[in-house]
């Protein structure tokens, strides 16, 4: 091939022909900056980031576009190229929420908040899923300047969350064409495309189909090559940056696709295409239900043995003990070993010499997507005659009407099912990535699957209870059998397993095999039901008709939303600064919100919900007309500030709707009131009107200046403090923890002047049973819900109170709906 | 181990009672050991209809029984047990509703052994009637059998009383007030009605449809239960009196502050009440997350602090919830509160008792999450006036446990929110209730209180007792009469 030889930056460089000028630039190390170029994809020049000076060429042309030629000489900086960029920047975030990246606060706020807000929609990066691996957000911190000038256009889009697995905030969305560029790659013909123009530009499936019925098969590249957090995994989107990257096999049906295993903590949060190619492709069950398969909470973990009719849990030397004394009883031809047919060969290996060299009896492997019913009918009379008197099933595959002709019956899964249930020994089994080994593909090839991860409590592959099972059973020499390459030496020329009639990753239609291990894949993974896989009917819930009627339901600014509700008691009763218990559900969690307004004639109150994890997502799935199963309060008590003639209100975001009771008693009984407010941006402002009207004085203040003075509320208030004639005697701080803490520090020297938090622990009860909320306030341990939640900042133990509100962040990101929004609302399926 | 394999095995089934000269005190078949680990049902399976008439068998309907005498509601024992020996059981039940309103929670929850068992006249001779599951047969036994039994209510008596708190004590006292033809509104703080039977004690001890049952029965004799309603919050007691005209109230607002040790490190992440940590499992049911949605405590090793049946249930939940359990209490194992049975099923599911040990500083690490407890050894010194040995620190001996989760149980007072906002009702120093002896009757006339609010964290059966007291003294209060009797309604009722 012809080599070209050209001068970038003063280095000479030596590309193939055909290469571009990026290409060449990186080939010297250099980096040029470009968000829609990918070495998978040709070039297509869309975020003219990569612009560069090249001698004798007129205007700047993008890198990645123009072919590198002999000759050339190509200069990739000059203060010209720096303004270009970010000029181009400039223009790109401004339709693009933007205030955390030209916040004077990121660094604290990060450290504040190691992890990002699981909010409902991205609007900013403090609450986007894809903070900890964002393309662009790299770009632009990287960036000298960073000076993003332009007002933030935010568009308000709806995220789309009605697919399964896959959710897509267009807010977000840079247009660099990534997507459907892969998708067009990997499948012939794309999904997805830039649809309408201009403003209204997106990605979307032709004529605004779901993407179910777009042809999209769920292959996850789009996810994956997306630079920022538009088209979102909504399994493993709020677990970060995986630490870990594993080749594996996916041994979900016989087509064996290689994948990368995707780890954190040891566990498989997601799964990727080994590259970006058709022939790397995967279907929706490798790509999204196989982590949430292995993380199912409802794994088979400890062997069972019934005694005296109940089954209870054993050791493993038990549990072996016991199936060796049973099954020695069956070496007569009557025992019948049902396997998974797309297992380990391995496994299949042992299962295989288990069942014929050992018991002398049969073995066979139910084909990928097989259930109970595809026991073939001669297996079935054998057994209902008696020829077959014992059975080892690996999965949920004997009808349980057979049961009762089988004298004996052990179950290896990794399920519970109602053969489980019925059995006399279960063996809890380690599974897919759990394991290491070899497998077959329907093609018969052979590929490495492993290494193994941890499997839950005292799941263990497969093999290793066969093993064990056989030499107590008297195949001694199955001892030599430690690791699994032991006992892939002797397996000699296995079947491969039976092919599926269509290939999964081709379409999500009729192709998907709806069972792993004979148990339905949509009763693991509901979110597959949206495929048309079946699944086990859940018991009725049964709508309540109790609680209380939401009358009207707006969302304010992104993310805020604000409710309307009839609770006459408690609009009869609250006073300002109280707050009430919410469950959206009968199966919610009770979360405290802060009243914003009540009326008594009309028994309503409304509050704001910000909809960030999983409690608040539920209540902002209901609409006007539903009812939110349980409201309580009013709680808390009430803080009285007429004692004050001057009095300073801030508030940032629910916080802003928490301030206005005050503003509106206080400015009503005639006090001087000035209200302060904070938001990201411009955009999340709320309220303004409804506020202006109670107060002498409103302040503005958002972290990219778009709106008022660049700053946060301190700095109004330490204004304030300072001047004569707005001296306020009394202060009001409402809104996040940093805000109210920085609020504190900054009004310190001022101490005198009482600067009242409204502080949100985590609490359970709000009535002050359980002490979930505790805070140090002046050295003392008070309880939030009861004795607050006001207290004078100047004497809050802020550390302890950031360490507790974390206590379950862990734990709260497996809470996180998994099927869009209103299927998490247990009373819309 | 038993290597036999029953193949597909069945309960070995009791041959008929054959009335034996000397029946031995008949056991309650239990869930096994190893297997209840793993669950939250139930522990004791309880009697089949064999066992019980065979234990009610070895009842002596004494003339003057003594079991009545120890019972704190007088269930008429003798003669329920007498119902069961002929086989009928609905009769039984309708003899035990007379007296208590929750027969199927006192069947399992109540310390019989300290109370009617305790004066059952065969105790004195070896082996006491076992009362309490032979209550909780036949509550349970109208409960499958899913008869209803009729709503006996006397005409309106155009009265109005006010409940506060949907515990125990305010269920006895709703129930009889409404019995006796009053109109009565319950106002209940939280979502769901039960008080401690709803949070506290745990679904193997005491399965909460049991309890939401018994609060149906409630509601079908017309009593209106308001949950999601604090007073204190909204109206105060003297509100219910004054302006929402109500002829009087009663306070059964229990015992719901928790208590905290007051050593360092208490606000560490990973130090919780037991209130929290049952709550969080039983109320909301944090044991089926995520599909409830309140977190459970993930935690490897939990200690409980404490020694009561508050400290059993919490040690027993840890081991349900798959973490290793211990329990710390600072005594000897004679003078732990719980119930001998409680401690007995923890020790049977591997909880480890540290006794005469008490904790004296939690071991936090730089990020205030719990590492361990720090502990001393206790010996037991001379006796104190009350006769209680004292347990003094045997000074050097301390250890560290490590940890990451510590539940504190060591009490619970009443909530102050009530007196907070009613300044008229006069407490005792332990933030308790100060009430007439005999009519529990408050500082302020027409309030009435009973239940652990009066008497401080107590039981199910004594709260029931004095709510059964407040009521009679409620009804006298709004009509100047005698409440009837069972056999009066009866009566009264009866198809004319
Ligand atoms: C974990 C645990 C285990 C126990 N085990 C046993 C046992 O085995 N046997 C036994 O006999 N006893 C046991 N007890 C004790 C027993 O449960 C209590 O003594 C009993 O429940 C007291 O009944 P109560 O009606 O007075 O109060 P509670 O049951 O506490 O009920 C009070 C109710 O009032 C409500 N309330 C409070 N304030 C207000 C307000 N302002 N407005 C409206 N409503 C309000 C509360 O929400 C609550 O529902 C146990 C206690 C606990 C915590
Ligand atoms: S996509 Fe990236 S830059 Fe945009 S909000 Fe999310 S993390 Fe920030
Ligand atoms: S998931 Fe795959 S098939 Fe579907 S749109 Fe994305 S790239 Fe295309
Ligand atoms: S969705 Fe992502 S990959 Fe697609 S155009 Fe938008 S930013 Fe680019
Ligand atoms: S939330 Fe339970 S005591 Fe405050």
């Amino acid at each position: 091939m012809k080599e070209i030889t050209l001068t970038i930056d003063g280095q000479p460089v030596s590309v193939a022909s055909g290469a571009s000028v990026l290409d060449a630039a990186k080939a010297l190390g250099i980096e040029v900056p470009s968000i829609c170029s990918h070495p998978d994809l040709p070039a297509y020049g869309a975020c003219r980031m990569c612009v560069v000076e090249i001698e004798s060429v007129r205007g700047f042309p993008t890198a990645c576009t123009t072919p590198a030629a002999d000759g050339m000489v190509v200069r990739t900086e000059s203060e010209t190229l720096r303004r270009l960029r970010e000029n181009t920047l400039e223009l790109m975030m401004s339709g693009h929420p933007n205030a955390c990246l030209v916040c004077d606060y990121r660094a604290v706020c990060e450290k504040h908040k190691p992890t990002p807000s699981k909010a409902g929609t991205s609007t900013r990066c403090g609450l986007c899923g894809n903070r900890s691996e964002c393309d662009l957000r790299e770009l632009v911190l990287s960036s000298p300047g960073r000076n993003l000038g332009l007002p933030t256009i935010y568009s308000r889009k709806k995220v789309e969350r009605d697919d399964p697995f896959i959710e897509r905030d267009h807010n977000l969305c840079i247009l660099c064409g990534l997507c459907w560029r892969i998708c067009d790659k990997i499948h012939g013909q794309p999904a997805i495309s830039i649809v309408r123009r201009g403003k209204e530009a997106r990605i979307a499936a032709s004529f605004d189909r779901s993407w179910v019925d777009s042809g999209c098969t769920f292959c996850g590249a789009c996810v994956d090559i997306c630079p920022t957090g538009t088209i979102s995994d909504r399994f493993a989107k709020w677990h970060g940056h995986p630490e870990n990257k594993i080749l594996s096999t996916c041994m979900l049906c016989p087509e064996g696709c290689a994948f990368h295993e995707m780890t954190e903590n040891n566990r498989v949060v997601a799964t990727r295409m080994t590259g970006f190619k058709p022939e790397n492709r995967l279907c929706a069950l490798g790509r999204f239900a196989y982590p949430q398969l292995l993380q199912d909470r409802h794994r088979l973990d400890r062997p069972l043995l019934r005694e005296s009719g109940e089954l209870v849990p054993v050791s493993q030397e038990e549990a072996m003990e016991a199936l060796a004394a049973a099954l020695d009883g069956f070496r007569d031809g009557s025992f019948l070993l049902l396997g998974n047919d797309t297992e380990l060969r391995e496994t299949k290996h042992l299962y295989r010499s288990l069942a014929g060299d050992v018991l002398h009896g049969k073995a066979l492997f139910m084909a990928a997507g097989s259930g109970a019913e595809d026991l073939p009918e001669e297996l079935a009379d054998a057994i209902e005659s008696g020829a077959i008197r014992a059975v080892l099933s690996a999965g949920n595959f004997l009808p349980t009407g057979l049961r009762e002709h089988l004298d004996f019956l052990a179950v290896i899964d990794a399920f519970p099912s109602t053969l489980s249930a019925s059995a006399d020994v279960v063996l809890p089994a380690s599974i897919l990535a759990e394991t290491t080994g070899t497998f077959r593909d329907a093609a018969g090839d052979v590929k490495g699957v492993g290494p193994a991860l941890p499997a839950p409590e005292q799941a263990r592959p497969e093999w290793h209870w066969v093993r064990d099972l056989a030499q107590r059973l008297g195949a001694e020499d199955w001892c030599r059998f430690r690791y699994a390459p032991e006992v892939t030496r002797t397996i000699g020329d296995d079947p491969a397993p039976a092919p599926l009639r269509t290939r999964p990753r081709d379409s999500v239609k009729d192709s998907l095999p709806t069972r792993f291990r004979g148990h339905f894949l949509a009763d693991r993974v509901p979110a597959l039901r949206a495929f048309g896989l079946p699944s086990t009917p859940a018991e009725e819930t049964g709508a309540d008709k109790r609680g209380f009627p939401i009358r009207r339901k707006e969302e304010i600014a992104p993310n805020f939303h604000s409710f309307l509700v009839e609770a006459p008691e408690i609009a009869r009763y609250a006073r300002p600064g109280q707050f009430i218990m919410l469950m959206a559900s009968e199966t919610s969690e009770r979360v405290p919100f802060t009243l914003t307004d009540w009326d008594p004639e009309a028994g309503t109150i409304l509050f704001i919900i910000e909809e960030t994890g999983r409690s608040s997502r539920e209540l902002c799935a209901l609409r006007a007309g539903d009812r939110i199963a349980h409201v309580s309060g009013p709680l808390g008590a009430p803080l009285d500030l007429s004692g004050a003639g001057t009095i300073a209100l801030a508030g940032g975001c629910y916080g802003i709707g928490a301030i206005y009771p005050f503003a509106k008693a206080l400015h009503r009984a005639g006090k001087r009131v000035f209200v302060v407010l904070e938001a990201s941006s411009h955009f999340l402002m709320y309220f303004e009107d409804e506020l202006r009207e109670f107060c002498e004085e409103i302040f503005f203040t958002t972290r990219d200046g778009s709106m008022g003075r660049k700053g946060a509320v301190h700095d109004v208030l330490v204004e304030l403090l300072q001047s004569g004639d707005k001296r306020p005697d009394a202060m009001a701080a409402i809104g996040c923890t940093l805000m109210m803490q920085m609020a504190t520090e900054a009004t310190r020297p001022w101490s005198d002047v009482p600067l009242h938090v409204a502080l949100n622990p985590i609490m359970i009860d709000g009535t002050g049973m359980c002490g979930a909320c505790r805070v140090s306030v002046g050295g003392q341990t008070n309880f939030a819900c009861v004795d607050g939640p006001f207290f004078n900042g100047h004497e809050v133990d802020w550390a302890e109170l950031a360490s507790r509100r974390g206590a379950f962040v862990q734990v709260e990101v497996e809470a996180m709906p998994q099927n869009g929004t209103l299927a998490a609302h247990p009373c819309r399926h | 181990m038993n290597s036999g394999m029953e193949p597909t095995p069945s309960r070995s089934e009791s041959k008929r009672p054959q009335r034996p000269a000397r029946v031995p005190r008949q056991p309650m078949p239990e869930q096994d050991p190893r297997r209840r680990v793993t669950n939250f049902e139930e522990v004791p399976r309880g009697y089949t209809p064999e066992l019980a008439m065979l234990e009610a068998s070895r009842c002596l309907e004494c003339k003057k029984p003594k079991c009545v005498a120890g019972c704190p509601v007088d269930i008429a024992i003798p003669q329920f047990i007498g119902l069961i020996k002929e086989g009928k059981f609905e009769e039984a039940a309708v003899k035990l509703k007379e007296q208590t309103a929750l027969p199927a929670v006192c069947g399992r929850v109540c310390p019989q052994e300290s109370q009617c068992e305790a004066e059952c006249v065969l105790a004195r001779k070896g082996e006491s009637v076992a009362i309490g599951r032979l209550e909780r047969f036949v509550a349970d036994y109208t409960l499958q059998s899913g008869k209803e039994e009729k709503a006996v209510r006397l005409p309106p008596t155009g009265k109005r009383a006010a409940v506060i708190g949907a515990g125990p004590a305010g269920i006895t006292v709703a129930g009889d007030l409404a019995r006796w033809g009053h109109e009565v509104v319950v106002f209940e703080a939280l979502h769901l009605p039960g008080g401690v039977l709803m949070y506290g004690i745990p679904e193997f001890r005491l399965p909460k449809h049991i309890v939401q049952h018994e609060i149906e029965q409630l509601r079908r004799l017309g009593v209106k239960i308001l949950t999601d309603h604090i007073i204190g919050k909204t109206q105060t007691v003297e509100d219910l009196l004054k302006t929402e005209g109500f002829d009087t109230v009663f306070v059964g607002s229990g015992a719901g502050l928790p208590m905290f040790l007051g050593i360092p490190g208490e606000n560490a992440v990973g130090v919780y009440s037991a209130n929290e940590y049952l709550t969080r499992v039983n109320l909301m049911k944090a044991y089926d997350f995520p599909r409830h949605a309140t977190s459970p405590v993930r935690a490897a090793h939990v200690i409980t602090v404490g020694g009561g049946n508050v400290a059993m249930d919490s040690a027993r939940t840890a081991v349900r919830m798959g973490a290793k359990s211990t329990v710390v209490y600072r005594r000897a194992r004679e003078q732990m509160p719980a119930r001998a049975e409680e401690i007995h099923h923890a020790e049977e599911e591997g909880v480890d008792l540290q006794l005469l040990t008490n904790p004296v500083r939690i071991v936090v690490g730089p990020d205030n999450r719990v590492r361990g407890v720090e502990c001393i050894r206790m010996e037991l010194g001379p006796p104190d006036e009350s006769g209680r040995q004292r347990p003094e620190p045997v000074e050097g001996s301390e250890f560290i446990i490590e940890a990451d989760a510590i539940v504190v149980s060591i009490g619970n007072r009443p909530n102050p929110l009530i007196p907070r906002t009613s300044p008229d009702l006069k407490t005792t120093r332990w933030g308790t209730l100060e009430a007439e002896e005999e009519s529990l009757q408050t500082t302020i006339p027409g309030v009435f209180a009973g239940g652990d609010v009066v008497s401080g964290a107590a039981t199910v059966i004594s709260a029931m007792g004095q709510g059964k007291q407040a009521a009679r003294a409620m009804h006298r209060h709004m009509t100047g009469d005698d409440p009837p009797t069972p056999e009066a309604i009866a009566e009264r009722l009866a198809p004319d």
